[in-house]
């Protein structure tokens, strides 16, 4: 295995960050150990959980199928963007308030994979919500609350508007 | 108390830190200067080790260190009985064979581990697996129970005649004497079928060695840190106070984050401690799949015998537990089959013999719903089995046999995993599954629904099932909460949380004891240099036993903050209320005391403390119960199948659950729902399948199906039918919850298929189903 | 796993068989064959780089003939270990002389898989089988008809 390392400039949540990765450096590995943004998690690492889904120039990806210097150039969001613990962003609070999460690694990817769900679709039905989130895994919930929170966000922002 | 917090959905204060990834995982530590370590893994699952050689290993760079079992010497030992066996069941037989931390001679499940290498990155350790050499003579695999069982020639453990881990029996009057009394008497075979945890974060470990303090730090993802402290400290002949252990986030438990004496927790303090250096491990999914502890596995062999108007006059169960290649944690998974088989119904004569089978797997330790699901499963399918040859319905057979409220407390006569005998304490089961019947409508179903889509060509059922839930057993919980100068309140125990909401619930109990805002309770789990006794998280005890231990030093606390403030404002106690965050004065709110300044009186920096007065504003109070407690409740559900596919879907689903007091509903919702999502997976999607050769061939979320959103009912109803204790063994009242939802709807599932398919033979003997062996299913009715 | 198939190969059953106890054609034909060495009379060594889904690792092994009755009928004895796992088999193959210049190969045979490849491939690796096979046996048609026809 060669050990070759080649520079790859990532702008990951508005931040641009310049870097030399190893070919095999997943993105999942570079985002959490090379930039330190934990908040994305790894469940698999095969593609399956979700666990690790993050926005690539915008649409949901599961980051542990693609490699560091495949985002060569590319926008990524994570988690992070999202809500502040003082702040949360809308989907985050209903997630609260609905109690959509339990031991909570399971749910940035839920968050990553719905909030271009709802922007694309901001008034889904509960049978849309649950095939949007039919790549996700989550073990503790049942998935009740979190098609619970999905459907208060939906409500909320109409009513915003 | 003013209920300000207690018995209301309170939303989670953890949450706002968990939804923007402002937490830590055991992987999101990064101690500086740490190794990384991997761990190869054996590609046989019985097999003689000839030779493995690490040394062309040790040249990679970036190779730090790599170890097999000769490389730790003395060290390397078999671990604790991490739980032992019941010592009260007369001529009980165990066969104590702990698990080793890596594999020296002898390969007995395949993933067990050869070699750890330690390198500056997991990508290097891994790399360096290429570079050691493994060789060894293949053995043939136990992997069948009942076969393994007989088989005196291939042999997990060589030096013991069989394969046999255990032999119990028990009995309740006398089974074959009341047969003899039986019109009908049916037997079955059943097998309920290999399951994993597969909580979402894998386990990860570190270990950090500091030479200078002479201290050992350990972040587990573990639900049993003061285990882990006890053993490293035994394992390294430090004292308890060198060692440190913290459990940060953990990412869902579910069972088997319980277990010891692995790999991990074993190996890693001794290197760290040689290396002088910090070691990670994070585990991935396939040795997830391969080599943490996984449950279920059993074949039962049933009989029931009935009087024709469909009285139970006794049960028989003769059934095959596989406890993997060791069996470290006892027989905790087996002894609760056997208190859960009788505890729904009527039955006055009871034979129940665990057969524990030594296997080439990983090890069985409790996974949610813990030996109960299949004791339930077994009882509740073979009363169906009995309404059929009886002719009655399987709901008046249940309501017929169920027992009744005024039966409890009822002493079972069967000792179960806290090794003592089981008592129904309360409940009314009858009533939850009349209730059952009620919400989910069966007499429409029956009349209306289901005629109507037979007519239309298509296949719907409904089954109705009654189950418990043995709960809250002891050893004992404890906690210290200590109010600060500040005001803030801390609470510490030994527990430690996989999201169950502890930081929530033990708060609304504090806030409101002490009349706080929740926000003001700090509640810290699972660190031992905060809280150092307790037994860990398991079976559905944390909010009963921490709870009440909580309740308990709350009350103390309260006491002490009375009579500081009597002091103080030389009030009579009586004369004293608590405000919020504060003492006053009844009838006189003008005069206040907070509570911060009276934790200072409390600890005076000088002066006179009177003897017998404990400084400060702090208490410590431990709970144990006597017996568990047992969560009961009944579960309805409407499948719909289409015969082509052989797909079932989940229409409508009820569930009747009575968990005694809640602390707080939002949450015991949340922890039935995701027990249901369980006991939905492992009914119709998840499955551990080992071939012949005791290889996993399911070891990815590939091939392990887990159950998804669009796999849930479309409707699910959650309704709490408390009934009042008749025996009040908790403080507060509380049961538990967190397996109760995993436990009835496998037994709920496959009686609504059969009933959608009554106009045929279908009789299905086994817990988990797949479309294609539903089809195969049908294909022989 | 369990494989079976058979094979009908347009030369005669002398040279067919004379093939499979060539190493060079053999090699050739196994796709992603690395080496193949001739040790003794019916012993060879191998590297082979297979890939079945997800895994994809590299397996170096034995392969054995024994019970060999020109042209008619042979043993092969497999056992290969690698990064991902292992690979044990034997076969059983028969050459029928069909007249006409063509022979019939007929295989049965049984493997056992380990580790990784089990593990996480075992959905796959009957079809993996089943491609390998059909494109061995077209490579070696092809052989054969090189050195059928050159003859
Ligand atoms: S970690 Fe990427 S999908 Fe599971
Ligand atoms: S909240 Fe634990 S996995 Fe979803």
């Amino acid at each position: 295995m060669s050990n070759k390392l080649f520079p790859i400039t990532v702008t990951v949540n508005g931040v641009e960050y310049k870097r030399e990765v190893e070919a095999r450096l997943l993105l999942s590995d570079f985002l959490r150990h090379d930039l330190g943004l934990l908040g994305t998690h790894v469940g698999c690492e095969h593609g399956i959980c979700g666990a690790c889904t993050i926005l690539f120039d915008g649409g949901a990806v599961r980051s542990c199928l693609i490699f560091a210097v495949q985002a060569n150039g590319h926008e990524i969001r994570t988690v992070e963007s999202l809500g502040t613990p003082e702040n949360l962003h809308p989907l985050q609070q209903s997630f609260h308030e609905k109690h959509a999460l339990q031991c909570g690694f399971c749910t940035p990817g839920f968050l990553m994979t719905l909030v271009p769900f709802l922007e694309e679709n901001p008034h889904p039905s509960d049978d849309e919500i649950r095939e949007a989130i039919d790549g996700n895994i989550c073990r503790c919930t049942g998935y009740e609350k979190i098609v619970e929170a999905v459907q208060d966000a939906a409500a909320k922002n109409s009513q915003a508007k | 108390m003013t209920e300000k917090y207690f018995g209301k959905p309170i939303k989670r204060l953890e949450d706002k830190f968990m939804l923007t990834g402002n937490v830590k995982y055991v992987d999101d530590i990064e101690v500086p200067g740490q190794l990384h370590a991997a761990f190869l893994r054996s590609d046989y699952a019985h097999a003689r080790i000839l030779k493995i050689d690490a040394s062309e290993a040790l040249k990679r760079p970036g190779v730090v260190a790599v170890y097999t079992a000769d490389d730790f010497g003395d060290f390397w030992k078999p671990g604790p009985l991490q739980v032992p066996p019941p010592t009260a069941i007369p001529g009980s037989q165990f066969n104590a064979r702990t698990l080793v931390p890596i594999a020296k001679d002898k390969i007995r499940y395949s993933g067990e581990v050869l070699a750890v290498v330690i390198a500056e990155s997991r990508y290097i350790a891994e790399d360096a697996f290429d570079d050691i050499i493994v060789d060894v003579d293949p053995l043939p695999a136990v992997v069948d129970l009942e076969k393994g069982w007989e088989n005196t020639s291939v042999l997990v453990h060589d030096d013991l005649p069989s394969n046999m881990a255990a032999l119990v029996k028990q009995e309740v009057g006398n089974y074959e004497e009341a047969k003899k009394n039986a019109d009908v008497v049916i037997s079955k075979r059943m097998l309920i079928e290999h399951v994993a945890a597969a909580a979402m974060e894998n386990r990860g470990f570190i270990a950090s060695w500091d030479e200078r303090n002479q201290e050992m730090t350990i972040w587990a993802g573990t639900q049993s840190p003061l285990t882990i402290r006890g053993s490293v400290s035994r394992a390294l002949g430090l004292a308890e106070s060198q060692i440190h252990v913290i459990t940060p986030y953990i990412g869902g438990g579910f069972g088997p984050k319980v277990m010891t004496s692995l790999a991990d927790d074993v190996l890693l303090p001794w290197i760290s401690k040689q290396l002088k250096r910090p070691i990670k491990w994070i585990e991935d999914r396939r040795e997830n799949f391969l080599a943490t502890t996984s449950e279920r596995d059993q074949v039962h062999h049933c009989e029931i015998a009935l009087k024709k108007d469909g009285t139970i006059l006794g049960f028989k169960d003769v059934f095959y537990h596989n406890t993997g290649a060791y069996d470290s944690y006892g027989m905790t998974v087996p002894l609760n089959t056997q208190t859960h088989t009788i505890s729904n119904y009527r039955i006055p004569n009871f034979y129940s013999e665990i057969r524990m089978v030594f296997t080439n797997q990983m090890v069985v330790t409790p996974v949610r719903g813990a030996g109960r699901s299949e004791g339930i499963f077994a009882m509740e399918r073979m009363v169906d089995f009995a309404a059929k040859e009886l002719g009655i319905s399987p709901i008046e057979l249940r309501k017929k046999n169920l027992l009744r409220v005024d039966e409890l407390p009822l002493n079972t006569g069967v000792i179960g995993q806290d090794f003592v005998v089981n008592i129904l304490d309360s409940g009314d089961y009858l009533g939850n599954y009349e209730k059952c019947l009620e919400v989910i409508d069966y007499e429409k179903f029956r009349k209306e629904i289901q005629p109507k889509a037979r007519k239309e060509g298509k296949r719907v059922g409904i089954g109705v099932v009654a189950f418990t839930e043995g709960t809250a057993v002891g050893p004992y919980e404890g906690c210290r909460i200590t109010v600060s100068t500040s005001g803030k309140v801390t609470m510490t125990s030994g527990y430690s949380t996989q999201g169950q909401a502890h930081q929530t619930v033990f708060a609304q109990i504090i806030a409101d004891q002490l009349n706080v805002k929740i926000e003001d309770v700090r509640v810290i789990t699972g660190d031992t240099n905060q809280f150092a006794w307790g037994a860990g998280t398991f079976a559905s005890r944390g909010a009963a036993l921490v709870g009440a231990a909580t309740y308990l030093a709350a009350q103390k606390v309260r006491a002490k903050i009375f009579s500081t403030a009597s002091k103080k404002l030389e009030v009579p106690e009586d004369e004293l209320e608590l405000c919020e965050g504060s003492v006053c004065v009844k009838g006189q709110p003008e005069t206040t005391i907070p509570l911060g300044t009276l934790a200072a009186l409390a600890n005076p920096m000088r002066g006179v403390v009177e003897p017998g007065v404990e400084p400060g504003l702090e208490a410590t109070a431990y709970y144990g119960p006597p017996h568990g407690s047992t969560g009961c409740g009944a579960m309805g559900v409407i499948v719909s199948i289409d015969e082509e596919t052989c797909k079932p879907v989940i229409e409508r689903m009820v569930m009747v659950d009575d968990c005694g007091t809640m602390i707080n509903p939002l949450i015991v919702d949340g922890q039935l729902q995701g027990g249901i999502s369980m006991g939905i997976g492992n009914t119709l999607y998840e499955r551990l399948v080992y071939d012949e050769n005791g290889q996993l061939v399911t070891a990815s979320f590939m091939d392990y199906l887990m159950p998804l959103a669009t796999d849930m009912p479309k409707k699910l109803d959650i309704v709490h039918n408390h009934a009042e204790s008749s025996l009040k063994v908790n403080p507060l009242g509380i049961k538990g919850v967190g397996e109760a939802g995993a436990i009835p709807p496998g037994p709920a599932i496959v009686q609504a298929l059969e009933d959608a398919f009554q106009d045929t033979k279908l009789e299905i003997l086994e817990s988990n189903l797949s479309p294609s062996q539903i089809y195969e299913y049908l294909k022989k009715a | 796993m369990k494989v079976e198939g058979e094979h009908l190969f347009k030369a005669p059953r002398e040279v067919v068989y004379e093939m499979f106890n060539d190493p060079d054609a053999l090699g050739a034909a196994v796709p992603g064959m690395q080496k193949m060495v001739k040790i003794d009379e019916s012993h060879y060594e191998a590297v082979l780089g297979i890939r079945v889904g997800p895994v994809s690792a590299n397996f170096s092994g034995n392969l054995t003939l024994t019970d060999e009755v020109p042209p008619e009928s042979v043993t092969l004895i497999i056992e290969g270990k690698g990064g991902a796992g292992f690979v044990k088999g034997v076969g059983y193959v028969k050459f029928e002389d069909l007249g006409d210049q063509t022979t019939l190969l007929k295989y049965t045979g049984e493997a056992n898989i380990g580790g990784t490849l089990a593990s996480v491939g075992q959905r796959m690796i009957d079809s993996v089988a089943k491609s390998m096979f059909k494109t061995v046996f077209e490579k070696l048609d092809k052989i054969l008809e090189e050195r059928w026809q050159k003859n």
